[in-house]
């Protein structure tokens, strides 16, 4: 894809555009500034909470207690109650501390800052501006540990069914039955794309995205480098992969090293091909710009995880006539991937993207694993769907209750 | 020396070489590049140093009241990845990298199964009855919208026949999706080189008060 | 050995860290992980800053092409390095914050650092206008509908939107620009995200459960069984 001087003048002209309509939406603002007024209210000290409970928090390592109150009677919204501040104080001490304020109308509230097997004692006072109520106070509250979150167990049981599904299809594959997996555009012109390299005789420009190694995309992303990386080893073109962390240079220097050995080419093997740049995303992009507009790479890859700088790149290879493959599980970057490159591999793509390439029978298990995953939840939002229009339609009792169940089945409590 | 105004010129001397390069390559944007890149790694391993090592290692494991034991695992991995500049033993580095991508596996796993599935298929359970037309076919888009676009994921099936037409719809939702984002971000982006401007213009050329 | 142990270890801290979310007692386990690998990434930026000399050395001591620009990052980063290190001009001592108002390190951070990364994101003004236009041709029913949503949006956010359609009357309400912006962000756009979203989760825990299994190896450098 040639870049023609009439594409650049429309650039160019787009750029101009752009710039005069900045300039002259730059305005003056001007900043007033308010003078408090004194306050000359009267003091109005309103009536203190009805009884306080507090309770140890289920699940936990013992670090959260949860208190309820009883709203001050001046608390009917007339604004006599600004707010109500809690005190807490260990049991055999009396020393108490404020730990929160909350708004008027709020009868609850949850302090995970307390130590586990300490003993305390929680006080409540109605707030009318600084003039407090007595407070009301609890009985003492030990927080103890819980071994099992059993709040918890929802996700435990779907968490088991999908990651169940996905370990059955991996192990059915192994069997041998061949599993139907449908074109990925942008998977299947990966190789269209590096032939491309070879016969322009440019270099293929990697970029991993902008994450370290405890991201999953990254992961993904280095994953799918080495089924590339054999690819660029079998054809002998010069892969360029700037970092912008250190253990993904680590990482992807073993994947590359590895494709090429297995590629019987250990020689062509460089460790220059993946340097480091810097950590700073903005100096990163810098320094990936100024390198796609010098060595005008043939090729673009960009999977991984990305933020604003997305589009940078995206535009700065557009100009060099990169053909450019995208991939991203980062829902606000994947407009501008798709609007800007050639291909881009939508979120769950990314991830399937390794297996795929591999073609292996048990990695493509996972990928039917996933398609369950997906079916449940479309079959758990069905049933929702149904029983909760039901039960609003109609009441009854086995719908609503089905509704109720739906929710709570998909709600996390922590 | 009035280290400000020095800076301000500063400052303004590298903005116009970075927008230079909306032009095109040049030796101005290609100084500007060097420094950006010298001085952010610098920045950034002096700030691992500080928060990291010494904070957030040696502070621990050094606390004269209460002295952790648990960094040390940290730091000998951290030393584990060293070895890679020794050819003999430089495997031993593929141990931390094997501990970081199990330990993001499993981390990961559960924190997007909970945010960005259970959470989700919970929101998506909406009642068709709503007592209101709009609020019911609003509903519906988002329910069937759901739908389609997770019809459109399905990798073991071939888009044909209704399954296809489902996951024809599917792509248009998700086109209405990155085009509203799209559309979204659009004047945040246009502030930033506003931002820009009002520093050129404002603080370093002062014709804008 | 040199294979096994790296699976071994990938699988064990894998299942743990799944599980230690339903057991209390080590929940944090995640934490601590964070606290590790926060450990273990300064020790990975030696390697890394080594690699960044040794490059610009390489180019310089070779003089290869640009060699001039790389003496200028290689004296960039030791400036600010030793600007951090010996808190340089630091108004107060060597155990004082090393961004210290009045600081070297704090100086170049305000003026060469904010601005160089500022501009390089307000780019993105120049880069979104220029990808619209390129995008936005309305080549297909796709990119018709992409181009539609990005205009109402676009419009819904601007006085000029409210005011090109205030005229239409109240009983067709949602067919004005700001009513229909609104709408679009919560009807087909939140219908799109959940759908991604929930692809994203599944995805990730297939990918997850093929490391932690060990069906997954490129990045250890070992082949695939």
């Amino acid at each position: 894809m040639d870049i023609t001087k009439r594409n650049i003048k429309n650039l160019y002209c787009v750029h101009l555009i752009v710039f005069l309509f900045l300039i002259s939406s730059l305005t003056v603002f001007a900043q007033t500034e308010t003078v408090a007024e004194e306050d000359t209210t009267t003091i109005f000290i309103p009536q203190s909470p009805i009884s306080v409970t507090a309770e140890d928090y289920k699940y936990d390592r013992g670090e959260s207690v949860v208190i309820n109150w009883g709203l001050s009677p001046d608390d009917d919204g007339s604004g006599k109650v600004t707010g109500y501040e809690i005190f807490r104080s260990e049991a055999e001490q009396d020393d108490f501390i404020s730990v929160n304020v909350v708004a008027p109308g709020i009868s609850t509230f949850r302090d995970k800052s307390v130590e586990n097997n300490v003993e305390y004692i929680y006080g409540i006072a109605a707030l009318n501006g600084d003039d407090a109520s007595p407070m009301t106070l609890s009985e003492p509250v030990l927080p103890d540990t819980e071994i099992v979150n059993w709040n918890l167990l929802n996700l435990f049981f779907i968490g088991l069914l999908i990651a169940g599904s996905v370990i059955y299809f991996i192990a059915h594959a192994k069997r041998g039955k061949k599993l139907f997996i449908r074109k990925i555009a942008g998977l299947e012109a990966i190789d269209e794309a590096i032939g491309r390299a070879t016969e322009m005789g440019r270099p293929i420009l990697f970029i991993p995205g902008i994450n370290d190694m405890d991201d999953v995309q990254t992961i993904a992303g280095i994953t799918i480098l080495g089924r590339v990386a054999k690819v660029v080893a079998d054809y002998d073109i010069k892969i360029n992969m700037p970092v912008a962390r250190s253990i993904v240079m680590t990482t992807a220097r073993e994947t590359i090293k590895e494709a090429y050995v297995g590629a019987g080419r250990p020689d062509a093997y460089s460790d220059n091909m993946v340097r480091y740049i810097t950590d700073e995303q903005f100096g990163y992009v810098a320094a990936v710009d100024g390198i796609m507009v010098r060595e005008k790479p043939a090729t673009c890859f960009y999977l991984g995880a990305f933020f604003a700088e997305s589009l940078i790149l995206a535009e700065t290879g557009n100009s060099v006539g990169a053909i450019q493959i995208a991939g991203t599980a980062m829902p606000a970057q994947l407009p501008f991937f798709v609007a800007a490159c050639d291909y881009t591999l939508i979120g769950e793509e990314l991830f399937a993207a390794s297996a795929y390439l591999s073609n292996e029978p048990k990695q493509l298990g996972s990928l039917k694993g996933q398609d369950v995953g997906k079916f449940m939840a479309m079959a758990a939002i069905a049933l929702g769907v149904i029983s909760v229009t039901i039960a609003r339609a109609w009441g009854g009792s086995f719908f609503p209750w089905l509704d109720e169940f739906m929710h709570r089945l998909f709600t996390i409590t922590n | 020396m009035d280290w400000t105004t020095f800076g301000v010129w500063l400052a303004a001397v590298f903005t116009l070489g970075i927008i230079s390069f909306l032009y095109r390559d040049n030796i101005f944007y290609k100084l500007c590049e060097a420094i950006f890149v010298g001085i952010s790694a610098g920045y950034w391993l002096i700030t691992f140093f500080w928060d990291n090592l010494y904070s957030k290692f040696y502070s621990q494991v050094t606390d004269p009241v209460d002295p952790q034991w648990t960094p040390w695992i940290g730091f000998v991995l951290g030393a584990l990845m060293l070895t890679r500049l020794f050819e003999k033993i430089g495997w031993l580095s593929r141990w931390p990298l094997a501990f970081i991508i199990g330990a993001t596996a499993g981390v990961y796993m559960m924190f997007y199964f909970v945010s960005n599935a259970m959470l989700q298929v919970s929101a998506t359970i909406l009642p068709i009855y709503t007592g209101s037309i709009s609020g019911a076919i609003s509903n519906l888009f988002i329910i069937v919208g759901t739908f389609c676009g997770l019809i459109y994921f399905f990798f073991s099936k071939e888009h044909k026949g209704a399954f296809g037409g489902a996951a024809k719809i599917g792509i248009w939702f998700l086109m209405a999706t990155f085009g509203a984002s799209f559309g979204y971000t659009v004047m945040s982006r246009m502030s930033l080189m506003l931002g820009r401007l009002d520093f050129l213009f404002g603080q370093w050329l002062g014709l804008i008060k | 050995m040199k294979k096994q142990v790296p699976l071994t270890i990938t699988f064990i801290v894998g299942v743990v860290l799944v599980l230690s979310v339903f057991f209390p007692p080590v929940e944090t386990l995640g934490e601590d992980f964070s606290l590790f690998f926060d450990i273990i990434a300064v020790f990975a930026f030696f390697l890394g800053g080594g690699n960044l000399i040794r490059v610009h050395t390489d180019r310089i001591s070779k003089k290869k092409k640009d060699w001039g620009f790389s003496m200028i990052t290689i004296g960039g980063f030791l400036i600010m390095l030793a600007a951090g290190l010996f808190k340089l001009w630091n108004p107060g001592d060597i155990s004082a914050d090393v961004a210290a108002t009045g600081s070297l390190f704090q100086l170049m951070y305000d003026w060469m650092f904010n601005p160089l990364g500022a501009t390089m994101y307000s780019l993105l003004a120049f880069y979104v206008a220029s990808a619209s236009y390129r995008a936005f041709r309305a080549k297909n029913r796709d990119a018709t509908i992409l181009l539609v949503a990005a205009f109402v949006i676009l419009l819904g956010r601007t006085p000029l939107g409210m005011y090109a359609t205030e005229w239409i009357p109240e009983s067709f309400s949602l067919l004005q620009i700001p009513n229909l912006a609104i709408w679009i962000m919560t009807s087909p756009n939140l219908a799109g995200q959940r759908a991604i979203m929930i692809g994203i989760a599944l995805g990730v825990v297939s990918m997850s459960l093929r490391l932690i299994l060990g069906v997954e190896r490129t990045h250890l450098g070992t082949d695939n069984e």
